[in-house]
């Protein structure tokens, strides 16, 4: 699908980076609508950061164009270019009170005192931390700091947000917390939005769509739904979610040899102690507890698999019928057919 | 929770070991400390007594040797010999020129270590690491030698003088005057100085000074908002210790300064030795003393400040 030059917020045209000697990014093609919060997921070493420095004028991209909004900013500097960036430890000056952090890129413009203060506050009533405005950043918890550098670079009113793993020095509780915080605050200002993670979970549930990147390239990108429901290459279904892995062919519901490779999401494995048209015989192996889920694995004539069960767990040990609802068939690493 | 025996017994242990590991630290900590006290405390002690006229005791030698020695008129002593000395228009153009060398000298110093610090932390590269490498090479050259090093390059018939009379150009004779006793200090002083402040620039995360180029911060605002009050406690400290150590020179003004005014290192020397008048060079080093005390307040300050910071109090 290719978006009217208006619907464009950032293009990323063929970048390439080399440091090192190494292909960092290589020949990368990007386009995030207005308003959209696109993630870009992946390992450690993938990228991805690196992606994000040249989109913040970081880093000069060896080959490529970087337009925003319609203008080319490739060769810009940070200090000129319409964004914003949160780091990933917050980066909050410690000589500075949450005000003063807050306050520099206004500063920077110069704009008057009264309408610094104003956008000041403006940007702290956002992330609701107008009672901390003079305590200094290490008398604030880590996730009101995080708060403090998204304010910092909301004030900037920028064309482009982007967030660098801004949520990785949380801990689980306060991450998901942040999450919304920074959702809510994206949809309500409608502003374009790159966010750099390697949780899935994070990019699943807070992105528009998600590019999965692998070796410098994007994989992937396509909505979280889309991506988990067809994952394009074999390597983006092992990267997204849970997936039993099988070397061979598929057919009537039963895995057969071959030489394509077989991925059947957990979630798609029904056992049942009652046989139902395409089911097979099956045993209970072993029983894992996981919370609200089970993740049972289970012994078939054709296949070992396991599988997400959250109503009626049976015991290890029982038999039944094991019925494989979809699999995704990839040759080469590329998907050939969902079953 | 029952204790068992064994619980019982080692803490028992531990309760016994503990006074006694403080004593060894102790008795480890003493020698240092009975050598400032005995060698260093003492002697101050003595002198001080000396320079408010206590001329009995273990200054009785010294004060029938010594010319023009003022004794106590009171209980606690008398403020003749620093009345002496203060009057002394010699001294106060002494002071003076201490005075201006250090603040001088200092800030050059400061200067030049941040114009290299900030270069590497804002540039860095390896034209960066050699320069400050090079910066380094006088730590390891003995003052002494840098100090006839730098008389002969400067001299009447030194160095810059030839060369440039090969052009028909008199260059000026810097030995023997103010300015040549700058350049010394600032030769010896400068890698120290570089070395506190561009490990405490090194210290900031790039983070922080990427914040400040995406909040569109130029280089000099950067080097302003950011490095140097991030740094600041360095920088201080280098600062404190550069000018406690140029206020106290005496080797670079001795073989490269004006015989009137000179610094007051070696003025103190001249009046012990050469003018037999040891009660006025104590009260000139007791002088000395105290400016460099107010120097070494700025550095208690500097350190309470980093210690603030970082939470250590």
């Amino acid at each position: 699908m290719t978006d009217s030059p208006q619907e464009e917020g950032l293009v990323l045209n063929g970048l390439t980076k080399i440091l090192g000697g190494r292909v960092i990014i290589d020949n990368l093609h990007l386009v995030v609508k207005k308003g959209e919060m696109v993630s870009l997921l992946g390992p450690s070493g993938c990228g991805k950061t690196t992606t994000l420095r040249m989109i913040a004028g970081f880093l000069i991209p060896d080959k490529g164009d970087i337009v925003l909004n319609g203008k080319d900013v490739t060769t810009i500097g940070p200090e000129k270019r319409p964004s914003a960036m949160v780091f990933q430890n917050y980066a909050l000056w410690p000589h500075m009170t949450v005000f003063g952090n807050v306050a520099y890129p206004l500063k920077v413009r110069k704009l008057a005192k009264p309408e610094i203060e104003k956008r000041v506050h403006e940007a702290l009533a956002m992330v609701n931390l107008m009672h901390h405005k003079d305590s200094r950043p290490g008398q604030i918890s880590g996730g009101e700091q995080q708060r403090v550098a998204l304010a910092r670079a909301l004030v900037q009113e920028p064309d482009i947000l982007l967030l660098d793993e801004p949520l990785s020095n949380l801990d689980a509780k306060l991450r998901v917390k942040v999450r919304e915080d920074i959702r809510d605050l994206q949809r309500r200002l409608g502003i374009t939005t790159v966010i750099v993670t390697h949780d899935q979970d994070e990019a699943l549930s807070i992105s528009d769509r998600i590019a999965v990147m692998n070796n410098g390239k994007i994989e992937q990108f396509s909505t979280p739904q889309e991506l988990y429901d067809r994952p394009e290459t074999e390597y983006v279904a092992n990267f997204i979610g849970s997936l039993n892995h099988i070397q061979g062919g598929f057919a009537d519901g039963q895995v057969i040899s071959g030489t394509e490779v077989v991925g059947i999401r957990p979630e798609d494995v029904h056992f049942s102690t009652e046989q139902v048209p395409g089911s097979y015989p099956a045993t209970v192996q072993l029983v894992v507890p996981r919370g609200h889920f089970c993740e049972v694995y289970l012994k078939r004539a054709d296949v070992e698999l396991h599988a997400f069960i959250s109503l009626d767990v049976p015991l290890a040990g029982t038999s039944g019928f094991v019925k494989i609802n979809k699999a995704l068939i990839y040759k080469d690493g590329k998907l050939v057919r969902v079953a | 929770m029952t204790s068992t025996k064994t619980d019982v017994v080692a803490e028992g242990l531990g309760a016994a070991k503990a006074p006694r590991l403080s004593v060894v630290g102790f008795l480890m900590a003493l020698p240092p400390l009975l050598l400032v006290l005995f060698f260093v405390g003492l002697p101050v002690l003595i002198a001080f007594t000396f320079s408010l006229g206590f001329t009995t005791g273990p200054n009785r030698v010294l004060s029938m040797i010594g010319q023009e020695i003022h004794k106590k008129d009171q209980w606690w002593g008398t403020f003749s010999a620093y009345k002496d000395v203060i009057h002394d228009p010699r001294f106060a153009g002494d002071m003076r020129t201490t005075l201006a060398i250090t603040f001088i000298s200092t800030t050059l110093v400061l200067l030049m270590a941040l114009g290299i610090g900030i270069y590497q932390r804002m540039i860095g590269g390896r034209l960066a690491s050699v320069m400050t490498a090079l910066t380094l090479v006088p730590l390891f050259v003995p003052v002494v030698i840098a100090a006839w090093a730098i008389h002969t390059f400067y001299a009447g018939d030194g160095f810059m003088r030839s060369f440039f009379s090969q052009f028909g150009i008199e260059f000026p004779t810097v030995t023997s005057t103010v300015s040549a006793i700058a350049i010394g200090t600032i030769w010896t002083s400068l890698p120290f100085a570089i070395l506190m402040v561009t490990s405490g620039l090194q210290s900031i995360p790039d983070a922080l000074i990427e914040t400040a180029q995406d909040a569109g911060a130029g280089f000099i605002r950067i080097i302003r908002t950011v490095l140097i009050p991030l740094a600041i406690t360095p920088i201080v400290i280098a600062g404190t210790f550069t000018a406690i150590g140029i206020l106290g020179s005496f080797t670079i003004p001795l073989f490269l300064g004006p015989n009137q005014p000179t610094m007051l290192g070696v003025e103190i020397s001249n009046f012990f030795g050469a003018y037999n008048r040891p009660q006025q060079s104590i009260v000139m080093a007791f002088i000395v003393f105290a400016s460099a005390s107010g120097i070494a307040l700025i550095y208690i300050w500097a350190n309470v400040r980093s210690a603030k910071q970082s939470g250590r109090i």
